[in-house]
């Protein structure tokens, strides 16, 4: 898939609500989970701006309001990223996210998060039932993640105690450049989570799915295929290394621009390799790689 | 007068005939005149008589129907419900739940009705439990002259690997009947299975009916069960030429068939079985199965042909077809032979696919299937981990496959089933089956058969759990002549089994006692063995309950005191809950990680084997430094589970390669690429680096384009890349 790099200039807005838990047990991991993702974005590189509403605090006056205070802080430029833990709930038309008090509702998430300036926006719902929030809150430049497919799956889920691990393990950063995108860590929630399922041989009771596109059904296997995932990629989620650093030194900038024309270059090649003969192919690719290489060698230095 | 005869049949009314007429007819091969009986009891106004004719004619959905209209018009007649529930029993509907209802019912109605018990014995039977001969026997004493339970005893004793029983069972039939034909069968059966000439019977069955194919099928049923496949083929094809009727004998024909690998036949024939109605259970699961087959692939070498599920081949031929190889090559020393034929091993992802392979077989939670040549076994996948040892299970079925090659399928089920567990721990002392609480309360209850009893054990259970019991004795068995006699007694016994001699003749020659003494040493030899075991569980159960609830009050020292003198008492005991985890619970709460990967040791090195606890001491293993250790541990993780884990063989993978085991690494991180990982790249990354290591720059170079294809800005590959770029120019 051919990406634009993820902007490294730009802040990130990081709103993440543990809902209510209902029983000790699933309080104690809502709060946990928010805890350990609170944890993973203030370490991370990057400007990142992150609020974390967890316990007694999970009530949608207080989620409403800190969405209000992101819409007034972000800039067009910024990415926002909302994540949703705890349980929800779907009655066929409506999807609930609990909290404690009143519930919201996925419209009215959807309307909170459409006053948020920041062109680049994830949601990542990974509570039961989430899937029956995906048409509520999808819109164009805003990627949607469900830990179930439809809002007929109701069992607690794990797919986000997954989404963590993607956050701090950099085996997701599988185009290793530095980042986990929204892309990257969605693949690799998805497949602990199906590898989670099978292993432990129980029936799975959620399939996540993303949608990025702004008007499409969600898919499980986002790609060239089906055309998603394409905004997902370019959302960076946690940043791992010196790359923004290295963007920001002047004397590098033109090592970085040869950089990427060569990135734009392989990835053309990556493009035609159907109709180029492998052993052309091949060839080509290592010659534009080994230049890559060098080049790296030199802003590395 | 015979012409009297045949007039008067004819001008007789048709409808006048009984249904026993009918049947008469049909057991003396007059098909078209069983035909033509049947039609007629189909258009009597009577329930019952329409039920017969329609189930003799087939028309089973219409006979059912039938049946619960003559119950209803006759609801105090026990014999329409037996009939019915005979009707329900047969293969072609195989309803034995319904059925037993109905003899249930019957007997309700009056109680001990022969016909009832009889029905009761045919599905007890067809489960291989033991209450089957009680219910026969129960019948008979209702009604002396019903040849057909004297007829089932036989049969099972047939089974039971009882030659003298199932004679004396089959005579008192004949001597009821002459023209029992089940019992002719089986006397034909016991001189087969013997390797005598069984003509006798035959003519005898032929003259009451010549196309009689039944014997044929009943014949090959006890070959399958003797694992004599090639000659039980052979009956089936008998039974079906003499009555291509015998959709039972086609579809087992079929079943045989593919479980010698003889595929296509074994299509077409399944296939028409179907097609011509036969819905038995094991006709259409064996038809989904070789449907399925599209699903696998296969690999070839000289002397193994491995067939994996696409999804997992990959992977999966890593480890597998090394480990058949290897183990060929050690059997082919040990047993001082070779095979005639490649093996072919199928390995099924699906546990429903394997269970079609055994179906209709005796024995529970059977793990893997040996059919001359051929073994089927569940995949690692197809199992929870840590539930199945596959390595251990391949090399079981690899016995077998050795021991009935020698032996030419001649050998009692009780000596290769032990020949094959004492194999397992002979090849790592891990492998194989623990003593289980169940067994342990079979040494307690001392029911442990005699030897020349033994294979009864594996057939039918007397009490539950006995199969598994009986696999541990005949296991320990093997285990003692071994230790005692030494291995070359063992194959001479395997030898002396092939040349068609009985246990207590192999006993007598081989061990040089009656096998009445031999069963008093060994108990000795067991008892000395087990006795701290045996005598002490309840003070183990007690005890580790106690050290379980120290756990809960974090009294640490009284976990380490009250679990080790539990572990001490049952060392076997490795399932859920054990002694070993929870002093190594107590043990890292005090800080004492030595201590903790000790008893975590030996929890793996007595057999225990859920690859979470052993990548548990893999850890402790390398934050103790002890980095071999931990690839020593992982590796077993391996003959465990090596699927579904990523980290096991990024992890191993870097162990290995660390050690200079270089095929090692080499094999680990292919089996990550196998696993088709998200990251690409650094699996890619890591092959290259093992490539390197092993001195194979070209390989190398070529899992590094891969790499930085999939990442091109991937730092650690990019690094390598220049590295051997430089060396090129350095070395062109």
């Amino acid at each position: 898939m051919l990406c634009a790099p993820a902007s490294l200039w730009a802040a990130t807005h990081f709103v993440t609500v543990a809902g209510l838990g209902g029983e000790a047990e699933y309080e104690q991991r809502f709060n946990a989970l928010a805890a350990d993702i609170d944890k993973v974005l203030k370490g991370s590189g990057g400007d990142s701006r992150v609020h974390t509403i967890s316990g007694v605090s999970s009530t949608k006056d207080k989620l409403s309001g800190t969405l209000a205070e992101v819409a007034r802080e972000a800039k067009a430029d910024d990415q926002f990223v909302l994540f949703l833990i705890g349980h929800g709930t779907f009655d066929g038309s409506d999807y609930k996210f609990n909290l404690k008090g009143p519930d919201i509702t996925a419209i009215e998430l959807a309307a909170l998060c459409d006053r948020i300036p920041a062109a680049k926006q994830l949601v990542v719902n990974g509570t039961s039932a989430s899937g029956g929030s995906l048409h509520a809150l999808q819109r164009a430049n805003r990627a949607v993640i469900t830990a179930t497919k439809s809002g007929g799956e109701r069992n607690a889920t794990v797919f986000l105690r997954y989404w963590v691990e993607a956050l701090r393990d950099s085996s997701a950063d599988t185009d290793k450049n530095e980042a986990i995108s929204a892309l990257e860590a969605y693949r690799y929630a998805d497949q602990k989570t199906v590898g989670f399922y099978e292993t432990a041989k129980r029936l799975a009771t959620e399939h996540a799915m993303l949608e990025d596109t702004g008007n499409g059904e969600g898919t499980r296997k986002p790609g060239v295929d089906n055309d998603q995932g394409m905004l997902a990629a370019r959302i960076a989620v946690v940043r791992l290394g010196s790359a923004q650093r290295a963007a920001a030194d002047p004397a590098k900038r033109q090592l970085i621009a040869k950089k990427e024309e060569l990135e734009v270059k392989i990835d053309r090649l990556k493009l035609e390799k159907a109709a180029t003969p492998a052993d052309q192919y091949r060839k080509d690719l290592a010659k534009l790689l080994l230049e890559l290489a060098r080049v790296q060698e030199e802003i590395d230095k | 007068m015979r012409a009297l005869l045949c007039f008067s049949a004819i001008a007789a009314p048709l409808f006048a005939q009984s249904p026993a007429d009918c049947r008469h007819k049909a057991k003396f091969g007059d098909k078209a005149g069983a035909r033509a009986c049947f039609q007629a009891l189909t258009r009597s106004a009577e329930p019952f008589q329409r039920a017969e004719g329609q189930y003799g004619l087939r028309d089973y959905k219409q006979a059912n129907d039938s049946f619960r209209l003559a119950v209803d018009k006759a609801p105090k007649d026990p014999e329409i419900r037996v009939r019915w529930g005979r009707m329900l029993i047969e293969p072609f509907n195989r309803n034995k739940k319904d059925a037993i209802d109905l003899f249930q019912e019957a007997l309700e109605i009056r109680k001990d009705y022969p016909g009832a018990l009889m029905g009761l014995a045919l599905a007890a039977s067809d489960a291989f439990e033991t209450k089957a001969e009680e219910m026969a026997k129960k019948a008979l004493e209702g009604d002396p002259k019903l040849y057909e339970a004297h007829e089932l005893i036989a049969s099972m004793a047939v089974e039971d690997s009882n030659p003298k029983k199932a004679i004396e069972a089959a005579d008192a039939a004949l001597k009821i009947s002459p023209e029992a034909l089940d019992a002719l069968a089986i006397r034909a059966t016991v001189e087969i299975l013997a390797d005598k000439p069984a003509g006798e019977w035959l003519d005898r069955i032929y003259k009451v009916n010549p196309r009689y194919g039944h014997a044929h099928y009943l014949i090959g049923h006890h070959l399958v069960l003797n694992r004599r496949y090639d000659e039980a083929i052979a009956q089936y094809r008998k039974a079906i030429e003499l009555d291509p009727d015998h959709l039972h004998a086609q579809s087992q024909l079929g079943i045989n068939l593919m479980r010698t690998g003889q595929d296509r036949e074994a299509l077409a024939l399944l296939n028409d079985a179907h097609d011509r109605g036969f819905r038995e259970a094991s006709t259409t699961n064996s038809l989904k199965l070789l449907d399925s087959l599209k699903n696998f692939a296969t690999f070839k070498t000289a002397d193994t042909e491995v067939i994996l599920h696409k999804k997992e081949a990959e992977l999966l031929r890593l480890y597998v077809e090394d480990e058949l190889r290897k183990c060929i090559r050690v059997y082919e020393k040990k047993y001082k032979m070779k095979l005639p034929r490649a093996v072919r091993l199928e390995v099924y992802p699906d546990h429903e696919d394997f269970a079609v392979r055994t179906m209709g077989m005796p024995g529970v939670g059977i793990l893997g299937v040996t059919f001359g040549d051929v073994v089927a076994m569940d995949s690692p996948s197809g199992r929870t981990p840590g539930s199945f040892h596959w390595a251990s299970t391949l090399w079981h079925e690899m016995s077998h496959v050795f021991v009935l090659v020698a032996t030419k399928h001649r050998v009692p089920r009780w000596f290769t089933e032990g020949l094959a567990v004492h194999e397992e721990t002979a090849t790592n002392s891990d492998w194989g089956d623990r003593l289980t609480p169940s067994i342990l309360r079979a040494l307690k209850d001392k029911k442990l058969l005699p030897v020349a009893d033994l294979d009864r054990g594996f057939v039918r259970q007397s009490y539950e759990g006995q199969v598994v019991v009986s696999y541990f004795q005949a296991g320990q068995i093997c285990d003692y002549v071994n230790e005692k006699y030494g291995y070359d007694t063992l194959l001479a016994m395997m030898h002396s089994f092939g040349a068609r001699k009985t246990t207590p003749e192999v006993v007598v020659e081989h061990l040089k006692m009656k096998p009445e003494e031999f069963d008093k040493a060994f108990l000795a030899w067991l008892d000395a063995r087990t006795k701290k075991t045996v005598d002490g569980f309840e003070d183990w159960t007690k005890k580790l309950k106690q050290a379980f609830a120290a756990k809960k009050d974090s009294k640490w020292d009284d976990v380490i005191k009250l679990a080790g003198e539990a572990r001490d008492v049952y060392p076997d005991y490795v399932e859920s809950a054990n002694a070993y985890e929870v002093l190594a619970d107590a043990y890292e709460k005090k800080g004492d990680k030595k201590a903790a990967a000790a008893e975590l040791a030996k929890y793996g090195q007595i057999g225990g084997r859920d690859p979470k606890v052993l990548k548990r001491l893999a850890t402790l293993q390398e934050e103790l430094g002890d980095r071999k250790g931990a690839a020593i541990t992982l590796n077993r993780v391996n003959w465990v589970y090596p699927v579904n884990d990523e980290p096991l063989h990024r992890k191993l993978g870097d162990l290995l390669l660390e050690q200079k085991d270089h095929q090692g690494a080499l094999r680990e991180y292919r089996a990550v690429l196998a696993l088709k990982p998200l990251d690409r790249a650094s699996a890619n990354h890591n092959l290259a680096r093992a490539y390197l290591a092993a001195g194979d720059r070209a390989k190398a170079e070529e899992s590094l384009i891969e790499a930085l294809e999939a990442a091109p800005n991937y730092k650690p590959a990019q690094k390598l890349l220049l590295e051997l770029d430089s060396y090129k120019k350095e070395k062109p």
